[in-house]
């Protein structure tokens, strides 16, 4: 029998000191921009939000909406994040869509500033060795750490599956496993998706 | 006292916070400002330092010390800083800044430690006392982005002998800033008693006291007497509203008795107010956060009709108390308020209007964006999560 180790992720932001004020300047910067500079614009912005009906997924969105792009802001914020499993993926996917977009990419915007996200995971002290221990575990951890273990560990591991489903499969419960796989992370709060783990946990 | 905390944020929240501490253990962390009470610095190092010390980090707070010439010249240096051309700052200036700061030199240890935060420009000088091994951090609290030149190019060689530097957001970051940028917001502390619960008997009596109707709506911006405040154009806004909405407006703040240009802001106001009976403008001494919260609690509608601010945390204060704020759309305003989910924001006296109208119509509206405001708040900026923030950068730094 395998341990289950709760994990959490904390992160602080760091100004990159890239300020941009075109689309132009900001395709480029896409480009060069480290990967948790793209973390922290998009999962940071995941997490930061979730529980709340913004417009827009993520900064990156919100600011080509500003600046009269709603069209690739739209594009922007429906990047499904649970499908990708590295920061390299979603950066050409970004560019991509910058690439197939409209006229005006010189014009003057407002600035747009790039933050890193500092990152640090920490062990929540809390373990599960069985399904029990596992099902309080959810319901004890914060929920950095829920957003650990269903999100960041993919890019972390560059897998698909989420750290709770692959322990769940290896415990033999691939229906709970699939029934975590198939949560829509982009659309719930993470206290939502808690309370949907609790459920597929004690069906 | 983390306990009391324990209410707000959910226990595994604050499990990781004890868990990150102790990755630290050992640390020792100085924090040194220039004043222990008043303003908002001294205010959350109150809270701050004790419940670092109760993670198990030893932490302590040191105040600089200064004569009044010495803290004209500080003064001089803020207002230059965060908004250039009013004045300049003298030899005999440059004088008077540096033989305090070596006086400081000598009175404050700052060798025991292996984190020094320095708050402010007013201690900015005491890097030169840093010891090799030693991470010194420079919080800086205002907008530095567009400063006076010749005090930018005084106070950068201090500045850039620092290992990092914390900012509310990345806008108040000056260029040419070669030291590590992290970008922290403020935060504010609900077990404060700006913050805390009240009982509906105080709220009730505090309104009965200033002659304000409680059943009647109230609009409310809290904010010192200042023109940056814009509260001549909050009263515009509120005569646009009035002709369709029966509602009445508080302009609550305070002004210093050394302060010339609060005492002419606040003439201005009970001009503007002239002899309408539903606008109430009260000069509350700056202690007295119950009764601001009272009035923050018992407000239909909280405004902040700002044309510059720090960074505005009385909007997360109201958000706090689940109050749907309209805000100006700029600086920190901005990072707090998410459009038509947490409040507004605006860009016009004529757009505060609108939306304060479309609030005083909608109170399934308010109540929703109320509560949104209320998650964002805990979300986002209570003082657990600046205390994360710090231990991060304190992390970063010390394993760079």
């Amino acid at each position: 029998m395998s341990t289950f180790v709760f994990k959490s992720e904390l992160w602080t932001a760091q100004y990159t000191g890239l300020r941009v004020n075109t689309v132009a300047s900001f395709m480029r910067a896409l480009h060069e921009v480290d990967d948790d500079t793209i973390y922290y614009h998009l999962y940071r912005n995941l997490f930061e939000y979730h529980f709340l009906p913004t417009d827009y997924g993520n900064s990156f969105a919100y600011w080509l909406a500003e600046n009269g792009f709603p069209v690739l802001a739209e594009k922007f914020s429906a990047i499904d994040l649970m499908e990708c499993v590295c920061i390299a993926d979603i950066r050409a996917e970004m560019l991509k869509i910058l690439h197939s977009g409209v006229d005006g990419f010189e014009r003057l915007c407002k600035p747009f500033y790039f933050i890193r996200a500092i990152r640090k995971v920490v062990d929540t002290g809390t373990v599960a060795n069985s399904l029990e221990e596992f099902r309080e575990g959810i319901k004890k951890v914060g929920i950095h750490s829920l957003f650990y273990h269903l999100v960041t560990s993919r890019l972390v591991h560059g897998e698909p599956v989420n750290d709770f489903s692959r322990w769940l499969r290896s415990m033999g419960e691939e229906e709970k496993a699939e029934k975590i796989e198939r949560i829509d992370l982009m659309a719930y709060s993470l206290y939502d998706v808690r309370d949907m783990i609790l459920n597929y946990l004690e069906s | 006292m983390f306990e009391e905390y324990a209410k707000y944020i959910d226990e595994g929240t604050l499990n990781e916070l004890k868990q990150l501490a102790k990755e630290l253990k050992g640390v020792r962390i100085l924090h040194v400002n220039s004043t222990k009470h008043g303003g908002g610095v001294a205010e959350i190092l109150h809270r701050m330092v004790p419940l670092m010390n109760e993670l198990g980090i030893e932490t302590h707070w040191e105040v600089i010390r200064g004569n009044v010439e010495f803290f004209k010249v500080t003064k001089k240096i803020h207002n230059l800083l965060h908004m250039p051309g009013r004045e300049t700052l003298s030899h005999q200036d440059v004088i008077t800044y540096m033989r305090q700061t070596y006086e400081n030199v000598s009175h404050i240890d700052t060798d025991y430690y292996d984190v020094v935060f320095i708050h402010d420009p007013q201690p900015l000088g005491l890097i030169v006392k840093k010891k090799q091994g030693q991470r010194w951090i420079w919080r800086c609290h205002i907008d530095i982005s567009t400063p006076d030149e010749e005090v930018w190019k005084f106070l950068e060689m201090f500045v850039n002998g620092y290992d990092g530097s914390i900012f509310h957001i990345p806008e108040f970051v000056r260029e040419g800033v070669q030291i590590p940028a992290f970008i922290i917001p403020p935060s504010i502390d609900p077990i404060h008693d700006k913050n805390r619960e009240l009982d509906e008997g105080f709220i009730k009596s505090t309104l009965e006291r200033f002659g304000i109707d409680p059943e009647r709506p109230i609009v409310l911006q809290v904010s010192r007497f200042d023109r940056l405040k814009d509260p001549i154009g909050v009263i515009e806004a509120y005569r646009m509203v009035k002709r369709r909405y029966d509602c009445q407006l508080v302009l609550a703040g305070s002004f210093a008795d050394d302060d010339p240009e609060g005492a002419e802001v606040y003439r201005e106001v009970m001009e503007a107010k002239g002899d309408d009976q539903d606008i109430f403008v009260l000069n509350l001494p700056p202690d007295s956060h119950r009764e601001i919260n009272a009035l923050q609690r018992s407000a239909t509608v909280v405004v902040q009709k700002s044309i510059r601010e720090g960074f505005g945390l009385v909007v997360s204060e109201a958000m706090w108390k689940y109050k749907p704020v309209i805000g100006s759309n700029i600086g920190g305003i901005r990072r707090q308020i998410i459009n038509g989910v947490t409040g507004y924001l605006v860009n016009s006296i004529e757009g505060t209007a609108f939306r304060v109208k479309q609030l005083l119509a909608n109170p399934k509206d308010r109540e929703e964006m109320g509560r949104n405001a209320h998650e964002r708040v805990r979300h986002s900026f209570l003082i657990t999560r600046h205390i994360k923030d710090y231990l991060l950068v304190v992390y970063k730094l010390l394993k760079s």
